[in-house]
């Protein structure tokens, strides 16, 4: 939201804080500001002057305009404005001789958005000889973020009163209530539910002139980011914008009835509203209504039928109060968000309204001469809430700041910000901070906090108890994997956790099988991965267009449908190691290394080698897989990967260390060396010569392995043997060399003895 | 006899090579070599001739051995020398075999701050990417239709069951919630992790990234200690002293709430373009932690309360790395991520 420096002035007079020291001061003790912006920077030194001649400049669209510009004397001007001609009075802004259109041109006339008063572009202003030029004007803007809980800061006056506590300066008040005439108005409010709407109140004029409005109102409201229209439109927003209290003006001659109902909208109802756009309602949407339909969506936008127009000559000038959450509702529900939907989500005050009302009565005077008040006032009304007393002990409050406080600049901080309190500190919160705002004795600690400083409190070290800290044992068990792959030469990478279903699809997931984003922020980020592989894959087909050797790693997690409840998530690890010329061999080799499992052989999913592919298992049980990455999935080079099941892993943890006495007597071996098929398994064999070797082998060793001419294999174990009570004679080691030959003969396979 | 050992002595000394001097030594030391020649008569000698045949042969042999030893010692640092010599190495030359590994570099930061915190019994826990809209607004203070659900865009999901009940968690914040309902009291706690917002990606504004979350629950913790706790956190992670200042900031689950800012560490306050001219760097929120917060956890306010805030791992990494593309944290790419092996 955007600050005018003069509006917020004119209701604190006596301030003399420049606008960048202003700025500072509310960044400090209320909100954030975002910047700060001259507004109407050429209104510097302009003055009213009037066109004498005008001349055609051959050849060119600009003309050369002879103006008497009052205190800078007679000036020769080239003008580019259609409108520029003889007889108009407009504004000049000195601003030195520079040469157009190949003459001197001194200083310009000015349209209105260059003088920052409107938006408007089409030509130079044409003004009366009684125009005053508004002063030039700073916009402070709000970080909107800053100020969701305070729905008085949305208008200038709240500001003000927020500036006034920090200067010490006296607060003025725009709206004054005795101007506000008895009940008694030509139409009728009926509100359905008060909880929707606990206010609705309204003013009735006619003999309106819808014209511009004056130019220090349109400047007003260009300062603080708003646009103009008419008059009547723009009092509507100027009071949104001084009061926080959105309003709303209905061409009267355009309602059908003498009765506006507030009350939710009938089902297959729908509004053309302001912004030309059609909005299909439903009950959940509370609408303002006269007797034949919709007129408006309540809180959010009006609607185009009963607009302001230029013929318009009678009003019905509202303002209401709309509960926060179903404004909110209905605004996200149909898609509109509005100046006015903004501040009533916030939760307005209900006592708002008449107050916006009583500024109007002084306003539209001068905005529309000679308009005319129909009737009383309008104004049906919920029970209004007392606001709350809070209990404030003053002991408490400086254990919460931490620092010593002065009773008495405790009482002066509140009553600046208008919280009425009693001699033993009962605090009352003003109504419009009691909508959502402060309820609590905590809510004013930030009162007092922000307004002495927080600069002001020293820092304290807390006092705590001595005690070891949880440490969950995943934290450390993670920890150690990524050392573990780091130290081996994969480098960390990080995945979305998204993917899209082209990759699910890749893959040969089902989609279906995925936690769906309900509203990604862009394509190819629709599903929750439910592997780790896709990303994986993205970076060795991304980093093989740099590198010809690289490994990588990442833990992340995969995330799982469980029938409608809460998503399952379990951290993986997946190291992948490219190689672009190799045989790809080393690769997996190596990751069977850093795996610390063994590898038995199983079938190929799509993705991988299908002669490359393996389960890892660790204490017998399966904990992941590595496989080479299906040359359909990789241009150039091979692709070893390692994809593990962390909470299996975890899980299976690490047996506990414990000592075994050192071997006192010396073991036998000897080496086998068996001729098998090509593709028998290394393993296979091992578990065969285990199984015969008996208990005395303590370890069966592969050695070597050797292809052979007739496309057989040999493959060379060593077989040691040994007891823990003594040295085991020849005959002992010679029978069990023995059993395991005759073994694998017997199994039909061949031996080099 | 004389004769016969200088003759020896004579053949040790002109020997040229090892080989030569070891043909040498079995001809002179061996056993029928010079010295043992020297000994055949000795049983036809008187006693007193054999004392000084002894003699004499005890001294040749020390004479011969002492030649020999001499030369052959020279003979092997010749040898030796020669050896080494033809071994050679270029050690300019790169390693073979693996080149070293890299931790992300928010991994980096993010074990750092834990060690840190940790130092100071802090727990650090771990919570759930995909949250329950409870966790994540409601118990913090948020509930629907609060306009403050406006400054986090948030990843709906569909699991499967009814819609609008998952999530992306959109901050740390909700492991506060899982802490306070695990954890006993009085607690200090952290939760570093993976967050989400829905918004388009650009040099600044990734809908990946990380934060760290930090509670404290304990008897009256104030805005001084908060003040005191962060300064020396700070102070640790940038490895310097440094001045912090607190505003006010609207956090639904803190009550009062804060933006703390650090005072420049580039330009030191005179004002640079990193802190926009003002001498001060937007650092984390905070606050004290919102009596209903507590209540939604179980906790008793009025006996209870804390402080909480939220640290930017992505932001603090960008920080210390003068990182200007906040999309390479989530690129995956080695160009970049090779830069931060140890």
């Amino acid at each position: 939201m955007k600050f005018s420096y003069n509006w917020i002035r004119e209701f604190v007079p006596g301030l003399e804080v420049d606008p960048h020291s202003l700025e500072r001061l509310i960044t400090m003790k209320t909100a954030e500001c975002d910047g700060i912006a001259v507004s109407g920077e050429l209104l510097k030194g302009a003055v009213l002057a009037r066109v004498l001649e005008v001349e055609n400049i051959e050849g060119q669209k600009n003309v050369k305009a002879l103006v008497d510009a009052g205190p800078y004397g007679m000036k020769t001007v080239v003008c580019g404005a259609a409108n520029c001609r003889a007889g108009i009075i407009t504004a000049y802004v000195p601003l030195g001789i520079k040469t157009v259109s190949g003459i001197e041109s001194d200083g310009m006339l000015a349209a209105a958005d260059e003088l920052d008063i409107n938006r408007d572009h089409a030509g130079i202003l044409e003004l009366t000889a009684d125009t005053v030029l508004p002063p030039v004007d700073h916009a402070i803007e709000i970080d909107n973020k800053s100020i969701t809980h305070r729905p008085d800061l949305w208008g200038h006056h709240g500001m003000a009163r927020e500036v006034a506590a920090i200067t010490g300066h006296p607060l003025r008040d725009p709206a004054d209530l005795s101007l506000l005439p008895p009940l008694g108005s030509p139409v009728q409010i009926e509100i359905e539910d008060f909880h929707l709407c606990p206010r609705y109140s309204a003013l009735v004029f006619d003999n309106v002139t819808v014209q511009p409005s004056p130019l220090w109102l349109q400047a007003r409201l260009t300062a603080a980011g708003l646009n103009t229209k008419n008059n009547i439109v723009d009092l509507s927003n100027y009071l949104m914008a001084e009061l926080a209290q959105p309003t709303h003006a209905f061409d009267r001659a355009k309602l059908a009835g003498a009765t506006i109902f507030a009350r939710p909208a009938r089902e297959g109802e729908s509004i053309v509203a302001l912004n030309d756009e059609t909005y299909h309602l439903s009950p959940a949407n509370l609408v303002i209504a006269d007797a034949s339909g919709p007129i408006a969506i309540a809180g959010v936008i009006g609607g185009r039928d009963s607009a302001i127009s230029a013929v318009t000559t009678s009003i019905v000038f509202e303002s209401a109060n709309f509960n926060a959450s179903s404004v909110r509702r209905t605004s996200s529900a149909l898609k509109i968000r509005t100046d006015a939907s903004m501040r009533f989500e916030k939760a307005q005050d209900p006592v708002n309204t008449l107050r916006a009302l009583a500024r109007a009565l002084e306003l539209l005077p001068i905005l529309s001469p000679g308009i005319r008040l129909v009737g009383g006032l309008a104004d049906n009304c919920a029970e209004l809430k007392v606001p709350p007393t809070i209990s404030l002990d003053l002991d408490w409050l400086a254990r919460k700041l931490g620092r010593v406080l002065d009773p008495a600049e405790v009482r002066r901080i509140l009553e600046a910000l208008q919280f009425k309190v009693s001699d033993d500190f009962e605090v009352s919160v003003p109504t419009w901070r009691a909508t959502k705002d402060i309820a609590m004795a905590e809510d004013l600690v930030e009162e007092v906090g922000r307004m002495i400083g927080y600069d002001s409190i020293e820092p304290q070290p807390p006092l705590v108890p001595c005690a070891p800290s949880f440490d969950p044992p995943e934290r450390e068990f993670l920890r150690g994997i990524r050392r573990h792959y780091a130290a081996q030469g994969f480098t960390e990478v990080s995945n979305y956790s998204f993917i899209s279903e082209e990759e699910a699809k890749r893959f040969g997931f089902a989609p279906e099988d995925h936690v769906r984003v309900l509203n990604p922020i862009a394509e190819g980020q629709e599903l929750m991965r439910t592997s780790l592989l896709p990303g994986i894959h993205r970076n060795l087909v991304e980093n093989a267009k740099h590198f010809e050797d690289f490994r990588l790693f990442e833990v992340g997690r995969e995330i799982h449908l469980s029938n409608g409840e809460k998503p399952i998530e379990r951290p993986h690890v997946v190291a992948a190691i490219y190689s672009r010329h190799d045989d790809g061999r080393a690769g997996l080799m190596e990751l069977k290394r850093v795996s610390g499992g063994e590898l038995r052989p199983a079938a190929a999913m799509a993705w991988e080698h299908p002669s490359r592919a393996a389960e890892v298992v660790k204490h017998g049980q399966v904990v992941g897989r590595v496989f080479e990455l299906h040359p359909n999935l990789i241009d150039s080079g091979r692709a070893a990967v390692l994809y593990l099941d962390l909470t299996q892993l975890q899980q299976l943890g690490a047996a506990a260390t414990r000592y075994q006495s050192v071997r006192r007597f010396p073991t036998s071996s000897f080496d086998l060396s068996v001729i098998c098929p090509a593709r028998e398994y290394a393993a296979t064999l091992e578990t065969a010569i285990r199984g015969f070797a008996g208990e005395l082998a303590e370890a069966v060793e592969f050695v070597t392995d050797y292809q052979m001419p007739d496309a057989r294999k040999s493959l060379s174990f060593r077989i040691v043997a040994g007891a823990a009570d003594r040295t085991l004679a020849g005959a002992e080691v010679t029978a069990i060399r023995e059993r395991i030959i005759e073994g694998l003969r017997g199994l039909h396979y061949e031996l080099l003895v | 006899m004389q004769d016969l050992v200088d003759g020896a002595l004579g053949r040790i000394n002109s020997a040229a090579t090892a080989a030569d001097l070891e043909a040498v030594r079995v001809d002179v030391l061996g056993r029928k070599g010079v010295l043992s020649q020297l000994s055949k008569d000795m049983g036809k000698l008187t006693p007193d001739e054999r004392v000084a045949r002894g003699k004499f042969i005890n001294a040749a042999k020390l004479a011969l051995e002492g030649a020999w030893e001499t030369l052959k010692n020279r003979f092997e640092s010749e040898a030796l020398a020669a050896r080494l010599n033809s071994e050679w190495l270029d050690l300019t030359v790169p390693a073979p075999g693996v080149r070293p590994g890299a931790l992300h570099p928010i991994t980096q930061i993010q074990w750092e701050i834990e060690d840190l915190f940790r130092s100071l019994g802090f727990s650090v826990l771990d919570g759930p990417e995909v949250e329950t809209e409870h966790h994540n607004f409601d118990a913090l203070n948020i509930p629907q239709d609060h306009p403050a659900r406006d400054m986090q865009d948030t990843f709906w999901l569909d699991a499967g069951g009814p819609l609008g009940r998952f999530l992306l968690r959109t901050h740390t914040s909700p492991v506060q919630v899982r802490g306070m309902e695990k954890l006993q009291l009085p607690l200090r706690m952290i939760a570093p992790g993976r967050v989400f917002r829905n918004e388009s990606v650009d040099a600044s504004h990734e809908h990946t990234f990380y934060q760290l979350e930090g509670m404290m629950i304990d008897k009256d913790v104030s805005v001084g200690n908060l003040i005191y706790f962060m300064k020396t956190l700070l102070g640790a992670i940038f490895k310097r002293d440094v001045t912090v200042r607190l505003r006010p900031g609207y956090f639904p689950f803190v009550e009062p709430g804060f933006e703390l800012d650090i005072r420049c560490l580039i330009c030191g306050g005179p004002g640079c373009p990193v802190c926009k001219q003002s001498g001060w760097v937007e650092l984390l929120p905070c606050g004290l932690v919102n009596p209903h917060v507590l209540k939604m956890s179980g906790i008793d306010p009025t006996k209870w309360n804390g402080f909480a805030f939220g640290l930017g791992l992505t932001r603090l990494v960008m920080m210390r790395y003068a990182i200007d593309d906040i999309r390479w944290l989530q690129s995956s790419d080695l160009r970049f991520l090779r830069q931060f092996g140890q």
